[in-house]
């Protein structure tokens, strides 16, 4: 079943064409991963789909409300659905960690403190980042930045989580750190999107892949239909997983 | 033609993000307490620059014409020169044009480096609207602190000016009170403390919009900090002209 789908869309921002006639179709319960060079229209995906751009023509499902015809305030509910963690994390920077985590929580005001301050414990410890509730962003480092962005996105426990470059500008380890609570995420039954230009982070994290290039698609499937597409382009990005047999082998 | 076009769609936008803030003024006020906090740093923390603009525009407001007025005996109108000068006009427009290039300045860029930094992006996400969140507790904070910082402004500029007219020609403090407290009239205390409230609306949303439209980098941000104290700066001085008009034409 279907979560996101998103038909014949495109999208034209200051005279620029940013996608042309991109329809794609997220499984419910998957890590789908959206695939590209830099620069292919892979975030404009992401906004459209929260609803932050609205495309020029085309239609975008989130369940089965079109949103694009939408208005902020009738996109409210619907957000409510999902969370983003942004490539640069967007982290309030007058605000500790504790109150990033807690922003949507105590912007809906419909809990009470406990249970906030609960919630927010859970999300910080499932990020593996208890004790840091008093710290400011300008006091982490990267990694952990990138982890209190994905607390926040997962503190009020919605359907979809949006990644933007998760693991972009992080060492190995830590790296590899989101990419294990992303997994760890679709564990519980979290629907993610990942948008990324790193061939290996989508290869081990994605159940279904989609290859997009100057905003158009180009092939979507899963790890190993794309492995053994035809289309040239999709063998030439896909040139360093062919280059590693052992990575090869796990798929 | 182009840059027609693009002024025209400037003022559109700029109207646009007007209407906004006034469309959601109820459930603005859930975001008193932020507005507050601005009242703080637009307010409070401009008080220096205030009082020091305002006591040397009076001080030199009574060397000026001081010196002048002594050539045909009348220094004890010096005065009557100076609490005109500055209820009506000094007071207002300095301070007006101290805090369109300090307020104005602080909201573009924090506001913009927030633009740059997907958090504007992020509230949208997270359900809150940004006209709300951080126009609303600006332009309230602008409206109630410029009035007073006015007033201070008015009030040290005669008294710097009355002991200048003291040490420099002489003239009793008492003549200088007398002249002064006589000379003013409803109509002046109005016209002075109604000028503050305009130039505390325009300077907060033109600066608030130009920090929305950033766009471009570090570049861009320092580009639209200019452009927003530069127009916040061109529509003090264009509403004091226009107001100074209507009120001669009707009284």
């Amino acid at each position: 079943m279907n979560i996101i789908g998103l038909s014949n869309i495109y999208l034209t921002l200051q005279g620029r064409e940013i996608l042309k006639n991109i329809s794609l179709e997220i499984p419910k319960g998957n890590v789908s991963v959206i695939l590209g060079p830099s620069g292919a229209g892979k975030s404009s995906i992401l906004k459209i789909i929260l609803g932050l751009w609205k495309p020029q023509s085309g239609t975008v499902k989130i369940g089965s409300i079109d949103i694009t015809k939408l208005s902020e305030l009738e996109m409210l509910p619907i957000r409510k659905k999902m969370g983003i963690v942004f490539q640069g994390n967007a982290l309030f920077d007058s605000l500790t960690v504790e109150e990033n985590v807690g922003y949507f929580l105590s912007e809906q005001n419909k809990i009470s403190q406990l249970e906030m301050e609960d919630r927010i414990e859970t999300a910080l410890s499932f990020v593996n980042l208890s004790g840091t509730n008093d710290l400011f962003p300008d006091q982490l480092s990267g990694g952990m930045k990138k982890r209190v962005a994905i607390a926040r996105a997962m503190v009020f426990n919605p359907e979809i989580i949006l990644f933007d470059e998760p693991t972009t500008g992080l060492d190995p380890i830590n790296a590899k750190h989101i990419l294990d609570l992303i997994a760890r995420l679709r564990e519980q039954g979290t629907t993610a999107v990942v948008v990324t230009h790193i061939l290996n982070d989508a290869v081990s994290i994605g159940d279904r892949l989609t290859l997009i290039n100057g905003g158009t698609l180009v092939e979507s499937g899963t790890v190993n239909e794309m492995l053994n597409s035809k289309n040239e382009f999709v063998k030439a990005f896909f040139y360093e997983v062919y280059q590693d047999a052992e990575l090869l082998k796990n798929c | 033609m182009e840059a027609f076009k693009l002024s025209l769609s400037k003022l559109q936008d700029y109207t646009f993000l007007v209407f906004d803030l006034f469309k959601g003024f109820i459930s603005n006020l859930k975001y008193l307490q932020d507005s507050f906090k601005e009242m703080y740093w637009i307010g409070a923390k401009a008080f220096r620059l205030i009082f020091l603009g305002g006591l040397f525009v009076g001080i030199i407001l009574a060397i000026e014409t001081g010196h002048q007025l002594d050539l045909f005996g009348a220094k004890t109108l010096v005065g009557r020169t100076v609490a005109l000068g500055m209820v009506r006009e000094l007071g207002p427009v300095i301070t007006g044009l101290l805090l369109a290039a300090r307020t104005g300045a602080k909201n573009a860029s924090e506001i913009g480096a927030m633009q740059l930094s997907e958090q504007i992006d992020a509230l949208r996400a997270f359900g809150t609207s940004p006209i709300q969140k951080l126009v609303f507790p600006r332009t309230l904070a602008a409206l109630v602190m410029f009035l007073p910082l006015t007033l201070i402004a008015d009030m040290v500029g005669i008294i710097g000016g009355m002991v200048v007219t003291k040490l420099s020609l002489g003239v009793d403090t008492s003549f200088f009170w007398h002249s002064a407290i006589n000379s003013l009239r409803l109509k002046d205390i109005v016209v002075g403390f109604t000028k503050p409230i305009f130039f505390g609306f325009f300077i907060s949303t033109i600066s608030c919009y130009y920090g929305f439209s950033t766009t471009g980098g570090t570049t861009g941000l320092g580009r639209n900090t200019i452009n927003a104290v530069v127009v916040s700066s061109m529509v003090v001085l264009i509403i004091d002209f226009i107001f100074t008009k209507v009120i001669w034409e009707l009284f």
